[in-house]
């Protein structure tokens, strides 16, 4: 953030007659009252036909992020560990699991992820 | 002015004596080096050798304490949350209530059957996520025991402002048994309570996995979260894509979701935030405002020395010898 930004945030904190108060907003006058179910009925169509499933942005970012040279060490082992893991398994069991080589590429995922999440999300 | 002048004269004497102190230092350690003169070979081999204490006892140092034994296996620690840019983390920031709004519908709509949220009366939501007339509402939905009556019987009225939120059940007894034996913990300082805190929480909401990783145990009754320590934890994956509908018309995606309900667990935890970095400001202005008062007064106090001249005005005798 700018230094104006601290600046102003500094002037707002030390003015007494920056604030806000806990009561309702002013109720909407009459007219505008009138339109606004209308309106509200036609967002409500539109967002049914847009936004039937919201996508999970962390998912998307998440998987690109394990796909991406960063994370390639980390999604290989885990890869390979799922393989040998799995073929052990089926030919009599094993004592060993992938839950380390999972956290690593968790771990890489969600790191690399995290700034570009915040950029979404509200 | 006899006080200022008895003050240059002392000045002047601490000179003196300044002096005479500098001088005999300089005869000592002169004298000193003159006498016996160590030879380059002897000095460099004792700065060799002390370089080598030096560098060994780093060498010790670290041979001692620098390999670190872990007593649990990453999986019985659990996997470190990611840092997230929160907001209200940032020292300039208060937090976003338009988050805490939708996280407090978050709360009551998904993790209020679970767990309670005890710390948190209703007036402390007003103002800061509710308006006067909605906590109002809000408190109006509940019954909480009145003052036993003339009979002493204990009636029901409607809650108050001052009331705490309810609690899902009536004792921990009741919420193990509902939760399969688990306690679902109160939340009102959970992200103080846990390492990483909303860091934490944000992991855990959204860390569970379509499944498990190849191999991995996990025990009846839990669910694979690596952010859990021992990664199984007893609550299921609770949140999901448009499990509430915002009324702000914000998409409630899981991360959403996770991101509002964590922000206002932190707010349940330190709601004293926003106003202790309000002081903090101010405490800034006013040190600030002192400080420039400090530097004008001390101008002000040292005006006079530094606007003095001191002029050496060699006597003019007429019959001084020529120098060479
Ligand atoms: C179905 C009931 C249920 C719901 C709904 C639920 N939880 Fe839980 N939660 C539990 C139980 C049970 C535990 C205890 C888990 C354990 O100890 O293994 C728990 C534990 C937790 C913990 C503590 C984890 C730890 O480190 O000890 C947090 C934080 C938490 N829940 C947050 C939430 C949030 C936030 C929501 C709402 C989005 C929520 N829970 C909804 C049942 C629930």
């Amino acid at each position: 953030m700018g230094i104006w930004d601290v600046i102003t945030e500094l002037v707002e904190a030390a003015a007494p007659w920056s604030t806000a108060d806990a009561e309702a907003p002013a109720e909407v006058p009459e007219e505008t009252k009138a339109e606004e179910p209308e309106e509200e009925a036609e967002e409500d169509e539109e967002e049914e036909e847009e936004e039937e499933e919201p996508v999970d942005p962390k998912e998307t970012l998440e998987e690109e992020c394990k796909n991406s040279k960063e994370c390639a060490p980390a999604k290989h082992h885990f890869d390979e560990c799922v393989e040998r893991v799995t073929n052990a398994q089926e030919n009599g069991g094993t004592k060993e699991d992938c839950v380390e080589e999972f956290f690593h590429l968790a771990h890489c995922a969600s790191q690399c992820a995290a700034p570009k999440l915040w950029s979404i999300l509200k | 002015m006899l006080a200022r002048s008895c003050l240059r004269s002392a000045r002047a004497f601490a000179g003196l004596r300044n002096g005479a102190v500098h001088v005999s230092k300089r005869a000592a350690s002169s004298s000193s080096s003159g006498a016996n003169a160590e030879s380059p070979l002897r000095l460099n081999i004792a700065a060799a050798a002390a370089t080598a204490v030096a560098a060994s006892s780093i060498a010790w140092y670290y041979h001692l304490y620098g390999p670190t034994a872990d007593a649990a296996t990453p999986a019985e620690e659990g996997l470190h949350p990611t840092k997230y840019p929160w907001v209200h983390q940032q020292w300039f920031k208060t937090f976003d209530h338009q988050a805490l709004r939708r996280g407090f519908q978050v709360y009551r709509e998904v993790c209020a059957s679970c767990h309670s949220l005890s710390r948190v009366p209703y007036r402390a939501l007003v103002g800061t996520i509710l308006t006067l007339d909605e906590a109002k509402a809000l408190a109006e939905e509940n019954e909480y025991d009145s003052e036993p009556n003339e009979q002493g019987e204990i009636e029901k009225r409607p809650g108050k402002l001052s009331d705490y939120l309810p609690a899902p059940y009536k004792n921990e007894e009741a919420a193990r048994f509902a939760n399969n034996g688990a306690l679902p913990p109160d939340l009102s300082l959970i992200v103080k309570g846990r390492h990483g805190g909303c860091d934490y929480i944000f992991s855990l909401l959204t860390g569970y996995p379509d499944e498990p990783p190849a191999g991995a145990q996990v025990g009846a009754g839990l669910n694979f979260n690596p952010y859990f320590p021992g990664t199984g934890i007893a609550m299921a994956r609770v949140l999901f894509d448009g499990l509430v509908d915002y009324e702000d018309g914000t998409p409630a995606t899981t991360s959403q979701m996770a991101k509002d309900v964590t922000e206002f667990l932190n707010w349940a935890a330190e709601p004293e935030m926003d106003d202790r970095k309000r002081m903090g400001m101010k405490v800034l202005v006013v040190t600030s405002v002192l400080f420039a008062l400090s530097v004008w007064v001390k101008r002000y106090k040292w005006a006079w020395l530094k606007s003095r001249k001191i002029v050496y005005d060699p006597p003019k005798t007429p019959n001084t010898p020529p120098r060479l």
